[in-house]
């Protein structure tokens, strides 16, 4: 196969044509059907890791073909260090989701068949090399992320959803309006990546912050930023489980791997917008943890919880150096494994109790001894514990952050002070206390949930006790992000503004 | 084959531990009719482990063995490096054979002997976990390396001294075991902070090759450090209160702890870093000196004691206090054989002395030596052993537990108030609350959002101020205050398009366009 990236992308739409050509009352093939495709391309791009050589920066497995000429898009594919990861995280949390989807009981069918479209979808906008085909899945993404809220989610479903679509396109008009003004200063007429980035050298520094700042609405509601997150406790909330571990888990991690695209073509406007972006971090670490504090509805606070940790995330970025950055980076990872199984939980507790009151609980750790276990682990990974992947992230941030931002990076400790207080006060509220007697017929994890759940903590733990992996396979996308600001090729740069 | 399979000799054990955990989690191992899968699995792992290690041993002694091996790295970060390694010269594959075997035969001994205890699952993994962190110490290749076998080790020590939970005796002295085994950590943390300042590393290779870099005065204290953590694992004078109190374990136990193995890993250790001992030979003479004390502390101990266990420990601390003397000499092959024979001599009287009266028809212990009975003040101290005990207590417990005291009341009177304290909401203070509670009468009203003290109370008001600017300023609800003003803009936008709909003010509208065009 000479496409490696598209079989990868044609994998989960062929198995959705596959489900979609199966008899609707057979719920049980459906399922089975959906997580072998699953598992198929969790395996295929397991494997497509051997072919792809971590120790160069260059972007491979390339495909480009021409779309349009006339337009300068072409539907070109390709990893590197920064996108893998995360390819591989969309795979293995689309799997883990379906394996935890036996509460969805009505039009199983459609449910199975959007899930793999929009696994394809994703994983789309991170193997994208054309700024074009990268809106396209971006776009993409929101048709069936739109049908998944609204028909099988909870009570608020329809305003959750259209919520969340309208913020989503009302941030992507200014994405696109920054393309296209980008577009426009390309001699080469083409959407790539290395084209605009190659175009983007000639604009001046006001045009570039310009671009930049449209990019960073349309990125930044996905992220969210701190004003425009105001879909994402509703989505969450209203989201069946398995959608709010996507939504979280992967389509967050959309945001901030767009944005160091963004970064890679546009670093002086990175630069002058060091301050701004350290700024919105430390505002969504903050704020997300402070309101998550608030919530005593879990799902809620878990929901805000992610503002917080994308906040890390966003501070990683903003130190513009490569301790920094690969904490971003590995930040993205570890949250979108902690997060999954947080969610995928909490929503399988809720399942059984039908509350999400955090009030509503008594000691369940002798009901659900199983439970327990994994949601301890899972909000001590959330804190980000030494021994969690967390802790490797946080700490690379807390070390290049120190190095940019001095001792204002004592903010972010204070960001995992509120996590932790949260997250102890939640273990303390579902395991210790009085036992409640209509809590006393919860069930505990079956094993299929206990194999999802339990290998999405186990992959935190493993990150967290060996982080080399990972650490070397996005090590030199990282450095060759962040050769660009160091200090010769800056003087370059500022020459390319001058004129 | 994979030099990483070595792995598997310590790994086998904990992957046995692992397993029964995991059974215990899922319960198909629970009761009396899990223990003999899991007396399979343990035994099994340990056995394959034995076999690992002696099919290891044979084949390095017939190729030569190969010294420090690196398997992978593990982290790096600057100029700091740690590895996965493995060191394999003669001492540590003889020594690892003969641990691998004692552990293998204690564990196929307890079988029997725990037969429907009701921690039997229990003590398996603990001995797994420990038959795992012996291995990790005898074979590992760094200092770094070997200490996560040996806090495993004391971890697992502290677990079986205290069993029998339900015991006060048996949880005081996992405690005092534990806390003073914390106290040699120290030594040995502090060692490996020497190496990682000056080397980078602590790779033993690393640690035992040219130093330029290093003052002998340096070398001297990070040695120090090292040997005070072998004493006190090995049980050395003034150290050696710990042990006699920590036989409470089960007979299995002890005997690989406290009789043969753990007791053991202190000498193992001054045998390992024999070329640092042997860089600075002012450290052999207080070995010397701490050996003697501890064997006549040992000699005069084992007198006058009248159960078997602990006739046996004391005689254990006469010998390593000779293992230890021998050392300081320089005699270290000697201390290894010593070593070797000792351990299992000792395996062998432990495990033998639960039928140890049955055998010798219920005869009474020996009586006192005469001499020693003639010594009043001699006896005295013997028998007390030493007050080793309450002066630890005077000398390190009491003052502590007052600083701790006075740490309590500052912190109740200060720092709690302007921290807060977690909140209590999820308690209940009657029996009659605890009864409407549990019909789902009563709500507990939780603090969630609430804090207490200076601290809590600021984060709860920025909480609040946070809330409603999340409430006034997003689209979150159908409800919030901006959906309201967007209603009401759609409103004008419907009234506005109505009117644009009569001509009258669509002419209008064309004749200000043309009017604004002009």
């Amino acid at each position: 196969m000479d496409h490696p990236l598209i079989l990868l992308l044609l994998v989960p739409v062929l198995g959705a044509l596959v489900v979609a050509l199966l008899p609707p009352e057979r719920v049980s093939l459906i399922r089975n059907t959906a997580i072998l495709v699953a598992v198929l391309t969790l395996v295929y791009a397991t494997g497509l890791a051997t072919q792809v050589d971590f120790s160069s920066a260059a972007i491979q497995l390339n495909t480009s073909i021409v779309w349009n000429e006339q337009l300068g898009t072409s539907f070109s594919l390709g990893v590197d260090g920064l996108a893998f990861p995360l390819v591989l995280l969309t795979t293995l949390l689309v799997l883990m989701a379906l394996l935890a989807s036996h509460m969805i009981t009505h039009h199983v069918k459609g449910y199975y068949l959007l899930m793999l479209l929009l696994e394809a979808a994703t994983m789309g906008v991170f193997v994208a090399q054309d700024w074009g085909l990268f809106y396209v899945f971006w776009e993409l993404v929101l048709i069936p992320l739109f049908f998944l809220i609204d028909r099988w989610g909870g009570k608020n479903r329809q305003t959750a959803a259209l919520n969340f679509v309208l913020y989503t396109m009302g941030g992507s008009i200014f994405m696109l309006l920054a393309l296209l003004v980008l577009f426009d200063a390309t001699p080469s007429h083409s959407f790539t990546f290395a084209a605009m980035a190659e175009g983007a050298k000639h604009l001046g520094a006001t045009e570039q912050v310009l671009i930049f700042v449209g990019m960073l609405i349309g990125l930044g509601v996905k992220m969210p930023l701190f004003p425009l997150h105001g879909w994402l406790p509703l989505a969450h909330v209203e989201a069946p489980s398995p959608v709010s571990i996507l939504l979280s888990g992967i389509l967050l991690k959309m945001g901030s791997y767009g944005l160091l695209r963004v970064i890679e073509i546009l670093p002086a406007a990175a630069v002058a917008m060091q301050g701004v972006l350290f700024t919105l971090g430390v505002i969504g670490l903050l704020y997300g943890g402070l309101l998550a504090w608030r919530q005593s509805d879990m799902k809620k606070m878990i929901a805000y919880s992610s503002v917080s940790h994308m906040g890390v995330v966003l501070i990683g970025i903003s130190t513009l150096n490569v301790y920094g950055m690969t904490g971003a980076v590995y930040q993205m990872v570890a949250h979108g494994l902690v997060a999954g199984a947080t969610f995928m939980l909490i929503g399988l507790l809720y399942e059984r109790t039908h509350t999400r009151d955090i009030n509503d609980y008594g000691s369940l750790i002798k009901v659900t001894p199983r439970f327990a276990f994994l949601i301890i682990l899972a909000f001590v990974g959330g804190v980000g514990l030494p021994s969690t992947a967390g802790f490797v992230a946080e700490l690379h941030v807390l070390i290049g952050g120190f190095s940019t931002w001095g001792w204002m990076i004592v903010l972010l400790s204070l960001g995992v002070l509120v996590t932790a207080a949260y997250s102890i006060r939640t273990v303390k509220h579902l395991y210790t206390g009085p036992v409640r007697l209509d809590m006393e017929k919860v069930d505990d994890l079956h094993p299929l949930e206990m194999v999802a759940a339990g290998s999405l903590i186990a992959g935190t733990m493993l990150l967290g006790f060996y982080p080399t992996p990972l650490l070397d396979m996005m090590d030199v996308s990282v450095q060759h992000l962040i050769s660009q600001f160091t200090a010769g090729s800056m003087a370059q740069l500022s020459g390319g503004i001058m004129q | 084959m994979p030099d990483w399979l070595l792995l598997l000799i310590p790994g086998l054990p904990f992957l046995s531990a692992l397993w029964i955990v995991i059974g215990f989690i899922f319960g198909w191992n629970r009761g009396e009719k899990g223990e003999r899968e899991t007396a399979f699995v343990a035994v099994t792992a340990n056995t394959l482990s034995l076999l690992a290690m002696l099919g290891l041993a044979i084949y390095d002694f017939t190729h030569g063995a190969p010294g420090h091996v690196v398997l992978f790295p593990w982290l790096q970060s600057g100029g700091y490096q740690a590895n996965i390694s493995l060191m394999l010269d003669t001492l540590s594959l003889t020594f690892g054979v003969v641990m691998a075997t004692i552990t293998l035969v204690v564990t196929r001994f307890s079988v029997n002997y725990l037969h429907r205890e009701a921690g039997f699952q229990r003590f398996f993994i603990v001995i797994s976990l420990f038959s795992c962190a012996m291995l990790l110490i005898v074979l590992s290749g760094s200092a770094l390396l070997g200490f996560i076998g040996w806090e495993m080790a004391g971890i697992s020590s502290y677990m079986l001294i205290a069993y029998s939970w339900q015991r006060e005796t048996a949880v005081e002295g996992a405690t005092r075991a534990f806390v003073t085994n914390r106290f040699g950590d120290t030594g040995y943390l502090f060692g490996m902070f020497i190496g990682f300042v000056w080397l980078g590393s602590v790779e033993w290779n690393v640690l035992f090759g040219d130093k330029p870099d290093m003052s002998g005065m340096v070398v001297g204290i990070m040695t120090m450090g090292f040997m005070l953590a072998a004493l006190v694992k090995s049980a050395q004078f003034p150290f050696c209160a710990w042990i006699t109190r920590a036989l409470e374990g089960p007979t299995p136990s002890s005997a690989v702890f406290y009789g043969s193995v753990m007791v053991h890993a202190g000498i193992y250790l001054l045998l390992r870093i024999q070329p640092l001992l042997e860089q600075v030979p002012l450290l052999g003479n207080g070995l010397v000196l701490i050996g003697v004390l501890t064997t006549l502390y040992g000699w005069l101990g084992v007198q006058v004691q009248t159960d078997i266990k602990s006739s046996l420990i004391f005689s254990t601390q006469q010998q390593t206090g000779l293992m230890l003397v021998e050392i300081g000499l320089g005699f270290y092959t000697f201390a290894a054989v010593h070593m070797g024979l000792h351990a299992i001599w000792r395996a062998y009287q432990f495990l033998h002395s639960p039928s140890f009266l049955q055998q010798t028809g219920w005869e009474p212990a020996k009586p006192v030596p005469e001499w020693l009975r003639k010594r009043r003040w001699l006896y005295t101290a013997a028998l007390q052993r030493f007050w080793l005990v309450p002066l630890e207590n005077w000398l390190l417990v009491r003052p502590t537990q007052a600083l701790a005291h006075e740490a309590q009341t500052f912190d109740t009177y200060v720092i709690d108030r302007l921290t807060g304290t977690p909140s209590h909401s999820n308690m209940l203070s009657t029996l009659a609350e605890m009864q409407a509670f549990q019909q789902g009468k009563l709500r507990l009203e939780s603090g969630v959002g609430t804090g207490s003290g200076l601290l809590g109370k600021l984060t709860q008001w920025a909480a609040e101020q946070l809330q409603a600017l999340e409430d006034r300023l997003l689209l979150q609800k159908d409800e919030g205050k901006m959906m309201g003003y967007l209603r009401r803009i759609g409103v004008y936008l419907d009234l506005a398009e109505e009117l644009l709909t009569q001509p009258r003010y669509l002419v209008l509208l064309i004749a200000a366009t043309l009017a604004v065009i002009l």
